[in-house]
């Protein structure tokens, strides 16, 4: 679904995510792949669920205590009936079931309906048992649906994301004594050094440590190094208690370097068809996030004339205050995990791809708290819409579902 | 008591990604300081009431986000700002040196273009409770030479996980703002009309309040 020719992703990670078919690695899997269904589990969300979820409720724990405008009498909250409660619970309970042996039905096939999987998904997917982790793969396109390729394909792409990083962290002159050291054995094994797809230019014999030249091999191994560096500094402050990050992990390292190749080509699919938003030349140009905000405006307007009115012209709460954040961080700052992950559910599994639900999800927030929005100024408004309230997600994404919306101009042709 | 005059001011909150921005200003509305780090997307917008002298003031704070990416998308925050709060960490040289770029930046967006060293500015060096100062590596001798050669611009040392000298800090800049806020009253007239229509009911109750008090 994310395979729309509009992938404008950097050669190498191009490289990196275009398919296990441009070029046949050497040296063919020494690396043990697990059984998929074991080391996906790794990544199932539920072991750090707790952690997360503490946090964001500790935070908004923290808003809400100040923000003493009677929430209450607005929540939009719209439970499902629950009158005899108890036969309804025992009718969810077997509807859940069912929905979990539907897809482990659906991900045990030797080639798996990936229309079916969408349907599935997209009317939530159960928790546990490493389940959404498979679907989401599969969803991305990271797993292909023949179950057969899928040992090939990992230890492939995990390969391929091994010399990435190699490529980009290594300094130049480890780099050189590996690269030395792979020439003499392929030498001696009468094979030709190949790089592949991720070869790196020679350092020349001018370059040093302290070269400012931009070129310089040293000058780019200090950028990736920085970005590097920050990286484990924000994941550290961002998850202080995940254990997967943190190094004190009891994971065995072979699983945690193979969950990292597959949570970076998920990403890089992830943001595929979104690429162009976190791109800064960008953003005045049709395909930038400035573009997205707009289209959002002109959604909210489509579906309800009243309140793009009063948002865009009374109260002057623009796109850029509030959906900038929805939009790039694909709304996971705005709701608590366990409904984040449902709402991924739906993003993944819509045939029109990320974006198109994303901007319906988008607009469906806003047409939910119209009450509120219509009574509220710039201030209580732009509040609001900065720490978007609990509300029922099977109703925000019906809503969201049931928009009328003219996707053409930017759903992507299958 | 002259409440008959009540001052909405814009403040921009800038500085390097990581340096305590929000918390600063969690710190200062909400009393609160929370170790869980949450990267600021855009800018985040808070609101504070406080009453200087005679007159009541709502702050209108954004807290920008310290990422380079977002500083071509910052124009659409920084107009109509009446003061600008500069963060570095008093532990990373970096986050200091980098305060040129912020300053540069800002007047080229928003400030007048006739007179830009008339633009209110305040550095807060944060914080200085880490390892009990011991990591600091930027003096308050060079912060006060910094901010002498950019036009005199106040400077506070603080710590929003101690809450030190944050309140402070911000009530100066509060007044500030007020100060600059009467000499282009007018120029801004207009855009206050539409953020007022905002608070102007809990402003008339507590001018109601202030009306029976006096």
């Amino acid at each position: 679904m994310l395979k729309n020719g509009k992938l404008k992703l950097p050669d190498k990670l191009g490289g990196l995510v275009s398919g296990f078919d441009d070029k046949e690695m050497k040296n063919g899997g020494s690396d043990p792949v697990l059984e998929s269904g074991e080391e996906l589990e790794i990544m199932e969300p539920n072991g750090i669920e707790l952690g997360h979820k503490e946090n964001a409720y500790e935070f908004d724990d923290l808003v809400n205590d100040t923000d003493v405008d009677n929430e209450d009498a607005f929540r939009t909250r719209k439970r499902p009936d629950k009158d005899g409660s108890g036969q309804v619970s025992v009718m969810e309970v077997i509807a859940a079931d069912e929905k979990r042996s539907d897809v482990e039905y659906e991900l045990s096939q030797k080639e798996i309906n990936l229309e079916k999987l969408r349907r599935i998904a997209s009317m939530g997917l159960p928790d546990g048992g490493g389940l959404r982790a498979t679907a989401w793969k599969l969803l991305l396109g990271y797993l292909s649906p023949s179950h057969d390729l899928w040992e090939k394909e990992l230890t492939e792409n995990r390969q391929k994301y091994a010399m990435l990083k190699e490529e980009l962290l290594l300094s130049p002159s480890e780099y050189t004594r590996v690269k030395e050291d792979a020439m003499i054995s392929a030498e001696l094994s009468g094979e030709h050094d190949d790089a592949g797809p991720l070869k790196r230019q020679g350092i020349s014999h001018g370059d040093h440590p302290l070269s400012i030249v931009k070129a310089s091999a040293w000058h780019h191994y200090f950028k990736h190094t920085e970005i590097a560096e920050q990286i484990d500094r924000d994941l550290l402050r961002t998850h202080p208690d995940m254990k997967f990050f943190s190094g004190e992990s009891s994971f065995s390292k072979k699983n945690r370097v193979n969950a990292e190749a597959d949570s970076f080509s998920c990403f890089v699919r992830l943001l595929s068809d979104s690429v162009d938003h976190f791109c800064q030349q960008l953003d005045n140009s049709p395909v930038g996030i400035l573009s997205t905000l707009s289209r959002l405006a002109e959604l909210l307007k489509e579906n309800d004339e009243e309140l793009w009115k009063h948002l865009e012209f009374t109260t002057k709460v623009k796109p850029q205050f509030y959906a900038f954040r929805w939009i790039t961080l694909l709304l996971t700052q705005e709701f608590n995990f366990q409904s984040i992950l449902r709402i991924w559910d739906s993003l993944l599994s819509n045939p029109f791809g990320i974006q198109d639900m994303l901007l319906r999800i988008c607009c469906a927030m806003l047409l939910c708290m119209k009450s509120r929005l219509l009574s509220g100024d710039f201030a209580a408004n732009l509040r609001l819409l900065q720490h978007y309230p609990d509300i029922n997600i099977e109703h925000l994404l019906r809503v969201a579902q049931d928009l009328s919306a003219d996707t053409s101009s930017y759903s992507l042709s299958l | 008591m002259d409440m008959s005059r009540r001052a909405l001011l814009k403040v921009i909150v800038l500085g390097d990604i990581g340096v305590g921005k929000t918390s600063l200003m969690n710190q200062y509305v909400y009393k609160k300081f929370s170790q869980q780090y949450k990267s600021t997307i855009g800018a985040d917008f808070v609101t504070k009431e406080l009453q200087i002298d005679d007159k009541l003031v709502t702050l209108q704070i954004w807290d920008t986000a310290g990422q380079e990416r977002f500083q071509s998308l910052g124009s659409a925050f920084y107009r109509g700002a009446d003061c600008c709060v500069l963060v570095y960490d008093v532990n990373i040289q970096k986050s200091f040196e980098t305060l040129n770029n912020w300053h540069e930046e800002f007047v080229k967006q928003a400030a007048d273009p006739a007179d830009p060293g008339a633009f209110p500015f305040i550095l807060f060096g944060n914080k200085i409770d880490v390892d009990g100062g011991s990591s600091r590596v930027v003096s308050e001798k060079k912060a006060r030479e910094w901010c002498a050669s950019r036009g005199d611009i106040p400077y506070f040392e603080t710590s929003a996980k101690e809450g030190y000298n944050v309140h402070e800090a911000f009530l100066c800049v509060a007044k500030m703002a007020l100060e600059g806020e009467h000499e282009h009253e007018q120029e801004h007239e207009q855009e206050h009309d539409i953020y007022f229509q905002g608070i102007s009911e809990t402003v008339s109750e507590v001018e109601q309040r202030g009306g029976c008090a006096c």
